[in-house]
């Protein structure tokens, strides 16, 4: 098990240091601007100045759960579809509109997807295993599955977490390269995670991602039962879309909340937790990422067992 | 040279996005690097090099080159009236 | 359990596949020259001739996709061929990239930004997990698939990732990697770092300014020791350490004394379960920066105190070939164990003062090397280290 020690998310919900997201989450409209805290309370105004909304996002909300546990963090795994997409396009608009040799670096420096995962790691003067995974809509799993190894290995405190930006620019894929009736968003929630309880409420029980155009009712079956338990036994399912309402007790589409970026599962991550804080009596929890008709990440949330 | 050195403060600020500063908030003889001056580092001594290139014409083409001309803005004043 | 290496592709400035870059390294030629783009024509880089286009053709893809994706492609089925896809071994592919598919997508965007139609398809090239999914799909990997982005340590991490993801079981096979072609975004960004050396690049010398940039790509095949009683490949070596840490000095600049080299070069010993002394030959990272060679050169001499083994940069052959480098450079790696090869760094004349570290000079073979330890370090600090070993 992997116990889910603390988790803070910036987005358009405001969702960042709440007891529970659930008391003021509502379904977004074209609306909602992103809710962002103060950064200055937490990033030092020298480095503040160059970071772009995903690098403040990511660090503020590593900082708020680094504050949250005892422990360093000795692994760090982010998660990033598209990464720093302020800073590529405005490199992009640096090469083709200035003339001559001499070009400003720090768009380009910061373009990178790992800047997300270095800047923590300077922030919080952290040597640790550092890494950045990017999959498209499954690049939060993958940063997930890598932390719960990280665990498996040994690691005790384990930063995971997933972001992105959007820009105006994505609205042009819009129908074409992105098919989505929601807004485009930018998000970052982190989580720390641990092979011990201590005062954790829930814990991911596993994570599974999938590349192949199998059924994915069949697919996500066999990852229930390989986990022992079925669609009865889930209390939520949490989804991109709405494939598996039917079967669902409850169910909710996490993009209806999150808006759409590609690391948004990591927010369902989010409201899983706090769903179980909130509602004693439910156990289980199903988070269905089909966000992309050709993949699948699956992700079970389960409430920590009562020791006797 | 005072103008010079009033333009250049505006420029500093607006080049590395010091959005807390004013002008009157840099001395004249004060380090622009290190923790005992604004705390810059190399990531801004290269924009200091696209600052003197668009706004002044002056091309650096080493970044060693820059450790003495970028101490201050008297140093970077003093350069750019010799330079222009 | 030991992850051997099954099989192992390369392409890259100095020759198509493994067989030309071992006769490029013999002959101590560099791939190297005045660049033939219009990004590239004012500048020394290690440029793969061929266009996407050609590249398609001449390597029989199924795929048009972006260079990065073209050239992972083209390594990974070199690394790949010979290996049968098969429903009991499950097979993966973690492949590390710096800028994905920017390469056609900054000619979309420059479109755009001139007021003129861009091909909106062409932006669906983009995203660096596109590029390892266009890879997985030409070889019919379909079990896993990642990609790994920390600019230029990529590869080294996907094969680390790759490593870790076989002893925990959650795949029994694992293509691993890094790839990137070169693109006017990456060109220009070098250049706005003003870390380009108008000569050729000098790695460890005292006289160095900089890097060259190239493109490539490099791939090996991990399997168990249980997969290889069911594949039956012979291996052709052993992966057997890994580390990856943190500087957490300066998003660009490495710390003075080689902090998180230090470490990724001390975890992957200890994964390893071997003394320094027990390093054959170390590939450095080697830039030709003033900044990264200096600083690798503490941390070499940190780990391995005053008996430094032969070391070298392969940078002054293929260029900084970014988030490939790690994977190219254990290609390089492989053949040096199996030909007991100690490799030339290229262009080097005189010592950093401050160290007095002189690098393996002359091409040469035959040499007896067991275990070969290969640094990648990348922007933002991230620092990675693997070791290969002899069957």
């Amino acid at each position: 098990m992997y116990f889910i020690q603390h988790i803070e998310s910036i987005t358009h919900q405001d969702s960042f240091q709440k007891d529970n997201i659930w008391n003021d989450l509502k379904p977004l409209t074209g609306e909602n601007e992103l809710i962002s805290p103060d950064y200055k309370n937490y990033i030092p105004v020298a480095a503040l100045r160059r970071l772009s909304t995903i690098l403040r996002m990511g660090i503020t909300a590593s900082k708020a759960c680094q504050e949250k546990v005892a422990n360093e963090f000795d692994s760090i795994s982010v998660g990033t579809a598209l990464g720093c997409l302020t800073d590529t396009e405005k490199f992009l608009v640096t090469i083709n509109t200035v003339s001559g040799d001499i070009l400003s670096p720090t768009a380009f420096i910061q373009s990178t997807h790992n800047t997300i995962s270095g800047q923590i790691s300077l922030d919080l003067k952290n040597h640790a295993y550092n890494m950045t995974h990017t999959q498209n809509a499954l690049s939060f799993e993958v940063a997930l599955k890598d932390g719960l190894l990280c665990i498996d290995e040994g690691k005790n405190s384990v930063l995971v977490g997933a972001a992105d930006e959007a820009i105006p620019f994505l609205e042009r894929l819009r129908g074409s390269l992105i098919e989505t009736e929601h807004p485009f968003t930018s998000g970052a929630t982190f989580l720390v995670l641990s092979g011990e309880k201590g005062n954790s409420i829930a814990c991911i029980q596993a994570c599974e991602v999938y590349f192949t155009n199998e059924n994915k009712a069949t697919q996500v079956e066999q990852f229930l039962a390989a986990n022992n338990c079925s669609f009865q036994d889930l209390d939520l399912i949490l989804e991109a879309g709405s494939d598996f309402k039917s079967q669902a007790k409850k169910h909710y589409s996490f993009l209806k909340y999150s808006g759409f970026y590609q690391s948004a599962s990591a927010f369902a991550v989010h409201m899983a937790n706090d769903w179980l804080i909130k509602n004693g009596d439910d156990k289980t929890i199903l988070i269905v990422n089909n966000l992309e008709s050709n993949k699948l990440g699956l992700t079970l949330i389960h409430r920590n067992d009562v020791e006797a | 040279m005072s103008d010079l050195k009033e333009n250049l403060k505006a420029q500093i600020i607006e080049q590395l996005n010091l959005e807390d500063l004013t002008p009157a908030d840099i001395q004249d003889d004060a380090p622009l690097f290190g923790d005992d001056g604004l705390g810059l580092d190399s990531i801004d001594a290269l924009e200091f090099i696209v600052l003197l290139d668009s706004n002044y014409g002056i091309k650096i083409a080493d970044p060693n080159e820059g450790k003495e001309i970028f101490q201050s803005v008297n140093t970077l004043a003093a350069y750019i009236s010799k330079n222009q | 359990m030991r992850i051997y290496v099954t099989g192992y592709g390369v392409i890259s400035s100095i020759g198509e596949n493994v067989e030309e870059t071992l006769l490029a390294l013999r002959s101590e030629k560099t791939g190297i020259k005045q660049g033939k783009k219009t990004y590239s024509e004012h500048f020394k880089v290690g440029e793969i001739g061929w266009t996407n286009t050609e590249l398609v053709q001449r390597f029989d893809l199924t795929q048009e996709a972006s260079r990065t994706a073209i050239l992972g492609m083209i390594a990974a089925k070199e690394a790949f061929k010979g290996h049968a896809l098969n429903s009991d071994i499950r097979t993966g592919l973690i492949s590390g990239t710096s800028v994905g598919g920017m390469d056609v997508s900054e000619i979309a965007y420059k479109d755009f930004l001139n007021g003129e139609t861009d091909d909106l398809s062409i932006y669906k090239n983009h995203p660096s997990g596109t590029t390892s999914e266009q890879i997985a799909k030409e070889l019919e990997i379909d079990a896993y698939v990642n990609t790994i982005s920390t600019a230029c340590s990529s590869a080294v991490n996907a094969i680390m990732l790759g490593a870790r993801m076989l002893l925990s079981g959650q795949l029994d096979r694992v293509v691993v990697g890094g790839t990137d072609g070169l693109s006017q975004f990456t060109i220009s960004g070098f250049r706005s770092l003003m870390i380009f050396d108008e000569e050729w690049c000098r790695p460890f010398d005292e006289t160095r300014k900089g890097i060259n940039l190239g493109e490539g790509a490099g791939f090996l095949v991990l399997e168990t020791e249980e997969t290889i009683k069911r594949s039956g490949k012979q291996p052709l070596a052993i992966l057997s350490g890994w580390g990856n840490a943190s500087d957490a000095y300066h998003q660009t600049a490495s710390s003075p004394e080689g902090f998180g080299a230090t470490l990724a070069m001390k975890s992957a010993l200890k994964v390893a379960g071997l003394d320094p002394s027990d390093i054959d030959y170390i590939n450095a990272h080697g830039t030709a920066t003033p900044n990264n060679d200096l600083s690798e050169s503490h941390g070499i001499k940190t780990v391995f105190g005053s008996t430094i083994p032969p070391f070298s940069s392969t940078k002054s052959y293929t260029g900084h070939t970014l988030a490939a480098s790690g994977g190219i450079e254990a290609v390089f790696g492989i053949l040096a164990l199996n030909k007991g090869i100690l490799l030339p760094n290229l262009n080097f004349k005189q010592a950093i003062e401050e160290t007095g570290l002189v690098p393996v000079k002359n091409y040469s073979e035959g040499n007896t090397i067991k275990h070969i330890l290969s640094n990648s370090f990348g922007f933002g600090g991230n620092n990675s280290t693997i070791i290969l070993s002899a069957i």
